[in-house]
């Protein structure tokens, strides 16, 4: 039943050594992998251009504690989904663009940055996404110690 | 004497965006050079207050996130719960769903076509369009209650039942409906000055359409044969049969064509589902603890494909939420759209993704009129603060609930 | 004098046109909305707007020109009243009449789309700017084929002015039927230069807001709806007289009945180009007009010129 999602598994582990564990065929046309952050870029370019997975449906973001995840969900044309599961210290929250293959991973990226406080290697300028220029600095709303009231009464510019 | 630019900014109001947003235009002449889009002005700060919510009133929370979408991504939402709870959902109940969903893709497509015929200054299309559009939220309000956001889910099926008498009257309804939309076919493919304002506008090549991640009509009427209903089936679509309707114009004219091209789909799979309505109940028990895990849900919406996802850890509030919704992945191929067109192509190429910036954003700048004082409020204080002010005028709300209790209770 | 006071005044100047204007204003909106299957305002609708913006308080923009945003409302009302005198209503006589009046009428209409392009110009204000830039690019359109449909009876009657047009054609009835291509084009012509749907561009609500209207409100605005409305009645009302120049004889009560048919007809088309056709873009419209109107105007001109050699 699930020949094809077993296969794409099997290739990833086989190429990469990565552990048979961490990827797992949740049910028919869902993949889900965790994979170190010093392979991903590979394994991204490998699994967009080898495996055909040429739809990227998007990238987000987690606050996992000591680490902010970043999960890349890519699917095939015929319907398989592959999430691929990334996570980075907090305190060190660097990740490389896929925009070169995905213009479109563009606003997804910055929501991560915006909204989670990582960074993203290779993002080209441009405005912000979603939050307003006038927002202050170090305030992250999708991290977990950052509550509602944490924002106080600040003075706010707004958006050109 | 070489041409100025001018620098004309578009939003975030203007008379052309039903939701606000600024695209800045660089014009020389008639023609746009370039072109910047700035999103965010109806954020609402949705995923980070689903995390603070329980699921039953985060699905709640979710149908909210847009009023023409509202079923799409609750479905799309529950979709994931229920993946992780490891719910089977009965039969009847996804029925009951597909058909509210195509039934909303069925009003969306009418109100597209509308407001396209106005940005267009055809408000002739406008005006038959919204008024056939009455017969199918008449059929939604006859179903759920409600002419849109119909809150037929539930955690686990669907809350209410499609009653033996409703039937034939949804058949009626679309059989009128199937007819107008055969003379709006009509009248796309023979007006001439619809053909001409809408084709060659907005063009966007196949290969740009699959590299950019454009979604729904916006990517199939550049030849891109995708639907997610067929490709990751869903709710009661793997046993439904349908076509996919794509065309090879690339421009606005052909995201016209595919549009009402899905109309008819619509029609066919509504007959098929209320032909078929399987018998037996429409919902399972959902616990209120969903149990550790994660799930990707993925749907089609009328704008394109929803994608959902959700990680649980075992308490009753999702541990994440997030929502992309298909706007956001098509607002990034309008610019590209745009580059040397024409202003007066602006509006329409716009209205031709079928935007939906509520689906898009989802925090709020004051200002106090009387010293100038830039604020920035949170929702407890926000509440707080209109509870406040109207008592200063006199209102007790607290005193008019009781009220209104012992009216209603009294008759 | 006390004459000339109340034909400037009443009949048929300013009183006239005005409550006629905004008759024609309720005719067009109701016939609009019972075509796409709705209600359409009541009566007064049109009165009631009228009386409401001029209640309103004028906003003149800072980087406005002062005088000349507050002065073209007024020369759009006054050059489009003082065209009406020469147009005749019943009978072949107009108010006044002289050789050439034709000529004045013509330069006369074309005031009040100036004034737009000048009042949104001076605005200031970037959809004002646009707005008023395709003003003056859709003059440039619309007029060639204009003046040729309007001139090619005027010299098949031989006569420059309108009371002799009117006056030739009730003689030689026959002659008008040969003018009706001649009376689309100018129809079509007439859409361009009311700015109705499908060449309503300088105006396009969902591009550039009002275009040269954007920064009008209060009186001034109103005084420009009114100037709208006003050349309406009086584009029709030309139209009436060169291409339909009929019963003319039948004394004043039974013309005049016969003048408000005939007008209230010519409105009845406009509506009807309004509801079933979409905007046009501003290039379409200028290609149009080239490419289609312009010549088929030259060719009835031809033919008016080779009728008039024949009868001769």
């Amino acid at each position: 039943m699930l020949v094809e999602e077993e296969k794409i598994r099997q290739q990833l582990v086989e190429r990469f050594g990565l552990p048979a564990e961490k990827i797992t065929v949740q049910r028919e046309r869902r993949i889900w992998a965790d994979i170190p952050a010093a392979n991903f870029g590979e394994v991204f370019d490998y699994a967009v251009d080898k495996l055909g997975f040429v739809i990227l449906a998007t990238i987000t973001g987690l606050d996992e504690g000591p680490t902010l995840g970043a999960i890349y969900h890519i699917a095939r044309e015929s319907g398989i989904m592959l999430n691929l599961h990334i996570s980075v210290p907090k305190d060190k929250p660097v990740i490389k663009t896929v925009s070169a293959r995905f213009p479109a991973a563009d606003a997804y990226e910055r929501e991560l940055v915006d909204l989670l406080g990582m960074q993203v290697e290779g993002l080209p300028p441009g405005n912000r996404y979603p939050l307003p220029d006038g927002w202050p600095a170090g305030q992250y709303p999708l991290r977990k110690d950052w509550k509602s009231d944490t924002i106080g009464k600040t003075e706010v510019t707004e958006n050109a | 004497m070489p041409e100025r630019d001018v620098k004309l900014t578009i939003g975030p109001q203007h008379p052309m965006l039903k939701e606000p947003e600024s695209f800045l235009l660089t014009l020389r002449g008639e023609k746009i050079t370039d072109m910047t889009v700035r999103l965010g002005y109806n954020h609402r700060g949705i995923e980070k207050a689903c995390e603070q919510r329980t699921y039953i009133q985060d699905m709640y929370l979710v149908e909210r996130v847009c009023g023409i979408c509202s079923h799409s991504h609750s479905t799309c939402f529950i979709q994931a719960v229920e993946e992780i709870a490891g719910l089977q959902v009965p039969k009847r109940g996804l029925y009951i769903r597909t058909l509210v969903a195509e039934l909303e893709r069925v009003h969306s497509h009418l109100l597209w076509l509308g407001v396209a015929g106005h940005e267009i200054g055809f408000d002739t299309l406008l005006m038959y369009s919204w008024r056939d559009r009455e017969l199918v939220m008449d059929i939604l309000a006859i179903i759920s209650g409600n002419r849109v956001n119909y809150g037929m889910n539930t955690i686990g099926g669907v809350k209410r039942d499609i009653t033996p008498d409703q039937i034939p009257q949804i058949l009626t309804a679309i059989d009128t409906l199937e007819e107008r939309t055969k003379y709006y076919i009509q009248v796309g493919t023979e007006e001439i000055t619809l053909r001409e304002r809408l084709s060659g506008v907005g063009k966007l090549s196949k290969e740009d359409a699959m590299r950019l991640g454009a979604a729904g009509p916006t990517m199939r009427a550049s030849g891109v044969n995708r639907d997610t209903r067929r490709d990751d089936p869903y709710g009661a679509y793997g046993e439904l049969t349908f076509d996919v309707i794509t065309d090879d114009h690339c421009d606005v004219y052909g995201r016209t064509l595919v549009r009402l091209g899905e109309l008819m789909q619509s029609y066919k799979l509504i007959r098929q589902i209320v032909r078929s309505l399987p018998a037996g109940p429409i919902a399972v028990k959902a616990p209120r603890k969903i149990p550790a895990g994660q799930a990707i849900s993925r749907y089609e919406a009328p704008r394109g494909e929803d994608v959902h996802y959700v990680k649980a850890n075992g308490s009753d509030k999702p541990e994440r939420v997030k929502l992309r919704a298909p706007t956001l992945a098509n607002v990034q191929v309008v610019a590209h759209m745009l580059k040397d067109g024409y202003l007066a192509d602006t509006p329409i190429v716009i209205a031709a993704i079928d935007p939906c910036f509520s689906c898009t954003d989802r925090a709020i700048a004051t200002t106090n009129l009387d010293d100038g004082r830039k604020d920035r409020m949170v929702w407890p204080a926000l509440r707080t603060y209109s509870i406040e002010w109207y008592s200063k005028q006199g209102i007790n709300f607290t005193e008019l609930n009781r009220k209104l209790r012992t009216m209603r209770e009294s008759n | 004098m006390a004459e000339a006071l109340f034909n400037i005044f009443v009949f048929p100047g300013f009183l006239f046109v005005a409550a006629f204007g905004l008759t024609a204003e309720y005719i067009d909106r109701k016939l609009y909305a019972l075509m796409q299957n709705r209600i359409g305002p009541p009566w007064f609708q049109p009165l009631a707007d009228f009386i409401k913006l001029s209640a309103k308080e004028d906003v003149v923009p800072q980087h406005a020109d002062s005088l000349i945003f507050k002065l073209m409302p007024i020369i759009a009302i006054t050059s489009i009243l003082t065209s009406f005198f020469y147009i005749p209503m019943w009978g072949s006589n107009a108010l006044f009449t002289f050789k050439g009046d034709l000529v004045v009428v013509m330069y006369l209409l074309t005031v009040p789309t100036l004034t737009y392009f000048l009042g949104g110009w001076y605005s200031r204000s970037v959809y004002s700017m646009i707005g008023a830039a395709r003003c003056l690019t859709q003059l440039f359109a619309y007029e060639i084929p204009l003046f040729l449909s309007i001139l090619a009876p005027a010299m098949l009657a031989d006569t420059w002015s309108l009371s002799g047009i009117s006056e030739y054609f009730s003689t030689h009835p026959w002659t008008i039927l040969f003018n009706l291509p001649g009376f689309v084009i100018a129809i079509i012509a007439l859409l361009g230069k009311l700015e109705k749907v499908p060449f309503d561009i300088p105006e396009a609500e969902t591009e550039i807001v009002a275009g040269a209207f954007t920064e009008y409100s209060g009186r001034l605005l109103a005084m420009f709806r009114m100037a709208i409305d006003m050349e309406l009645v009086v584009g029709a009302s030309l139209l009436a007289a060169v291409f339909l120049p009929f019963g003319l004889h039948y004394g004043p009560a039974a013309g005049f009945a016969l003048y408000l048919v005939k007008v209230l007809f010519i409105i009845g088309l406009i509506s009807l180009a309004r509801t079933i056709v979409a905007r046009l873009r501003i290039d379409q419209m200028i290609s149009f007009c080239w490419k289609v109107i312009a010549p088929l105007a030259f060719l009835q001109f031809l033919a008016d010129l080779i009728l008039k050699g024949v009868i001769k």
